[in-house]
């Protein structure tokens, strides 16, 4: 019997999509549950958020000053 | 807002405060503060506080109070005013870094005083709600840009060329700065004064004036003439004229009374309806006489008229030089910080032939129109510059108006052969000219005036280009350049590419420019370029208050958040990022959220145009929602018939227009716009498309708003794109509500793409398309002599003939025969109006007619 530490993720079903083409890169998610939540390994869950921020930062505008 | 109040040393509620502090603790004061924040606080302090940094508040005042405390027990010789002042600096003061301008201290009477300047960069921030603002915002316009005008704090910016054009209007250095000091919070700082001195000493003093057909350099200030006269290359290029004798003195000049406005008047105002006989009878200009009341406080606000007089008692001092290094000249004044201003002075110019046109007497300028026009001959002289007025406010009427004032030979340059025609049939509509006085200079038609003078419609790519030309445009080009303009007039100057524009300038030998556009950004930066070969920009109207007057349609704006399917944003994160475009675009919720909109609209009594620049979603949506649509492979016949259904069929209230609707088809009836796809950033697509509905007909009834809505797919590119696209529109003050759920549109009936099978088989049609088809425009091409990207109805009516195909089949199969039909399911709506044309007579009536027609020919004869 193996047991991996989990978390338990919800989100909206686009950050799912994007989470899951992260997860064809490097595997991650354990559990894909319904359209709004997910259970990833916690000892990735730092990344994954950082990276999920930096691609949901590309499609914001701001005005460089 | 309370955090950033404490940090101002606000004299008049400190001093409130003071009293209640004493014996009060903190909370208190806290209170104080929240009372204060009913007045919106001054700019400056709200301008200096970056959003990030946010003050303890309570701990802060804590602080204070403690320091006080301590204060209190020795014996201070400061008053305690200044010391509370002292403690909040030493606070606070490190939040903001080099941006800390607590220096600055304010004036006692701040509060009423409505701007503030930055002494760095020339940003002055203005309140514009105060009750001067107005006053404040006319002086502003005329020495620095706007940069942003939102609703209660407007930004504007001193920059080298707005305070060029403030001298160029006639205002005069030290009133700059008096004024500036009047309206201002804190006492004009030392870099902001020498900066607007250094540059208006050189600016504008030096002019170059075309009189008698002779180049005259002309300045009301001899020491600057002798500046410029001791330079090697302009000393030679001066033309003595015999009468001068410079023995002793190093330079006379030829001394002339300046010229008054006098009588001339700009046709189409009230002015010269009533015209009167008093030659130095100035205008009734509404700026002064508004301001007469407040003329104790504001003597010299918006001086123009005034200050204008002053210098016009002056004397001129001039010296003539050569045509053939009037070049040389002007790049040598440019070196030596003298950039020469051109005037032309046309009422003395007996050289060119005078052009006889009016504007007709019905024809009324609007005010603001006429408050551009005087900007422009401020001085009974045209100045060269731009015009920026919004799309539908009437640029055109500017234009002609210019023309008519000037009364000379004038060459109209646009865009497109289209807006060629549009210039031509303007220039009949609203004034007097004669079919014989006007020609057209296009790829098609290349005409000359009949006369000594005349107006001539061309496109800027037909006069730059250089190289290989039929014979008769090199003919005419020869007569373009071989005489003399009074005026040229520059449509959609911002569109032109520089090195064009350069050929061009240099090319026609014109007394004076105007440019005129809408949007006056580019997303290069290219605009500066203008600035140097046209003018300053010599006026820019303020949409809001444009629209506060009724000119132009009030508008509500609305960005509406579509959120992709989990299917679409799949597919969406492993295109490449053409086809992406076309994903965010046929997002089934962005459908539903249109068809829900113009249901909405509709059932309003709205006339709703759905824009979309990718030509298979307009397809997509149209067929689907059952709309007609026009796109660049709509044939003429079809798309006329589609016009004038919407213009005039109760039943026909929405269409669908891809970028060739842009600018090209006037729809006055539309009062609602909603927009699916776009050109990805473009600032000026987004003004254009507002346009659009800013001339709505009906925009006069009361509480009449109309709207603009943008569909934009979340967690896309498209929402960069989405609000990049709407900095130019919110400088302008337009706001943007955001609609993230529209409510009820679950329960719209026959809502479109509803259950998932329906929005999988979207997504395999939209994975199965070409991947050009995903580019946007494809649907237009240039003709020849139009700028490149420019959109003409012209393009309309190509018709597409499929290449040749080859099949291969069995004989029965291809004559038919095997008991196959054919029936298209989802026609386009455009098919189902009615064809307009009337039923053929009867043959026995035509043949009655016939008769009818010979018998009474043969009764005449």
């Amino acid at each position: 019997m193996r047991a991996i530490r989990g978390v338990l993720l919800t989100c909206d079903p686009a950050v799912k999509q994007i989470l899951l083409t992260m997860n064809e890169k490097e595997s991650f998610i354990i559990e894909d549950l319904d359209d709004h939540h997910l259970v990833i390994k916690a000892d990735e869950e730092y990344r994954v958020r950082k990276e999920l921020e930096a691609e949901l930062e590309k499609n914001t505008y701001s005005l460089e000053t | 807002m309370s955090s950033k109040r404490s940090a101002e040393g606000n004299a008049e509620s400190s001093s409130a405060a003071k009293r209640a502090r004493r014996d009060n603790d903190e909370e208190d004061y806290s209170v104080m503060g929240n009372e204060d924040d009913a007045i919106p606080p001054s700019p400056p302090d709200t301008s200096l506080v970056p959003r990030g940094a946010t003050i303890n508040f309570s701990a802060l005042t804590r602080k204070l109070a403690e320091a006080r405390r301590s204060k209190e027990t020795e014996p201070g010789n400061l008053s305690s005013l200044e010391a509370h002042r002292r403690q909040q600096d030493s606070l606070v003061s490190h939040i903001f870094m080099d941006q800390d301008f607590s220096w600055l201290h304010l004036k006692p009477d701040h509060a009423s005083r409505p701007l503030w300047i930055s002494p760095e960069d020339g940003h002055i921030i203005l309140e514009a709600f105060s009750p001067i603002a107005e006053q404040a915002q006319d002086f502003l316009t005329a020495i620095s840009e706007p940069v942003s005008r939102p609703a209660f704090i407007h930004e504007y910016k001193l920059t080298s060329y707005s305070l060029y054009a403030a001298v160029s209007v006639g205002l005069q250095t030290e009133d700059i700065i008096e004024v500036l000091n009047r309206l201002s919070k804190v006492p004009v700082p030392e870099s902001i004064t020498s900066f607007i001195r250094e540059r208006t000493l050189s600016y504008g003093k030096v002019k170059l004036v075309l009189k008698h057909n002779k180049y005259f350099v002309e300045s009301s200030h001899p020491e600057t003439l002798q500046l410029l006269l001791k330079d090697k290359i302009i000393r030679e290029a001066r033309l003595i004229t015999a009468q001068t004798d410079n023995s002793i003195k190093a330079a006379t000049f030829t001394t002339s009374k300046a010229p008054v406005k006098g009588n001339l008047t700009i046709p189409g105002t009230k002015e010269s309806e009533k015209h009167k006989d008093g030659p130095m009878n100035g205008r009734p200009d509404p700026a002064t006489t508004r301001s007469a009341t407040d003329a104790e406080l504001f003597t010299s606000v918006v001086g123009v008229e005034s200050d204008e007089i002053d210098e016009d008692d002056e004397n001129v001092h001039a010296f003539e030089i050569n045509d053939a290094k009037i070049d040389d000249v002007k790049r040598r004044c440019n070196e030596l910080e003298y950039p020469m201003l051109e005037e032309y002075d046309f009422r003395n110019d007996t050289v060119n032939a005078n052009l006889d046109i009016d504007l007709k007497p019905a024809t009324v300028i609007r005010p603001y129109q006429e408050t551009s026009l005087s900007k422009m001959f401020g001085n009974g002289r045209a100045r060269s510059g731009i015009i920026v007025l919004p799309c539908g406010a009437g640029k055109t009427l500017v234009g002609i108006t210019a023309a008519c004032t000037i009364k000379k030979s004038c060459l109209v340059l646009c865009t497109s052969s289209v807006s060629v025609m549009q210039w031509k049939q303007q220039f009949m509509l609203w004034s007097n000219v004669t079919d014989r006085q006007i020609a057209i200079f296009t790829a098609d038609q290349k005409e000359k005036f009949a006369g000594e003078s005349g107006i001539v419609v061309s496109t800027y790519s037909m006069v730059a280009n250089t190289h290989n030309r039929s014979h008769e445009s090199k003919k005419m080009m020869e007569f373009l350049t071989s005489r003399e303009w009074g005026f040229i007039l520059l449509d959609e100057v911002h569109v032109v590419p520089a090195a064009m524009f350069r050929r061009v300038v240099t090319t026609i030998k014109a007394h004076s420019k105007l440019g005129l556009t809408a949007t006056l950004v580019r997303e290069d930066d290219k605009i500066a370029d203008l600035n140097y070969m046209i003018g300053p920009k010599l006026y820019e109207a303020n949409w809001m208050d444009l629209a506060a007057k009724g000119h132009i349609a009030n508008v509500q704006c609305a960005e509406v958040w579509c959120p992709m399917t989990p299917e679409f944003y799949r597919e969406y994160l492993r295109e490449q990022s053409r086809k992406r475009m076309l994903l965010y675009c046929m997002n089934p919720n962005k459908f539903q959220a249109c068809q829900f909109l113009i249901k909405y609209h509709e059932d309003r009594g709205d006339k709703v145009i759905v824009f979309s620049d990718n030509v298979f979603a307009l397809e997509a949506y149209a067929k689907r929602l059952g709309k007609p649509f026009i796109h660049g492979g709509t044939g003429q016949v079809e798309r006329m018939r589609v016009l004038s259904f919407f213009q005039h069929d109760p039943k026909v209230n929405t269409i669908f227009l891809s970028k060739v609707g842009d600018t090209s088809i006037d729809l006055p009836e539309a009062t609602c716009l909603i927009q699916i796809s776009s050109h990805f950033g473009s600032r000026r697509q987004e003004a254009q498309r507002l346009g659009r509905i800013l001339r709505a007909k009906r925009r006069n009834d009361e509480g009449f708003n109309a709207f603009f809505y943008s569909l934009v797919s979340k967690d896309t590119q498209e929402m960069f794109y989405s609000t990049k696209r709407q900095q130019f529109l919110i400088d302008q003050g337009y706001a943007f509500k955001v609609i993230t759920h529209l409510d009820g549109l679950e329960n719209l009936p026959d809502l479109v793409y509803r259950t998932r099978d329906e929005q999988i088989e979207l997504l395999q049609s939209v994975l199965l398309a070409n991947e050009s088809e995903a580019d946007p425009g494809t649907d237009v091409r240039a003709g020849e002599g139009d700028l490149a990207g420019t959109i003409t109805s012209k393009d309309f009516g190509t018709l597409k003939f499929p290449a040749a195909q080859r099949t291969t089949g069995s004989l029965t199969a291809l004559s038919g025969a095997q008991h196959m039909s054919y029936v298209e399911q989802n026609k386009a709506a455009n098919k189902n109006l009615a064809r307009s044309e009337p039923a053929p007579r009867h043959k026995l009536f035509m043949k009655r007619e016939k008769e009818k027609a010979a018998a009474r020919k043969a009764g005449r004869s």
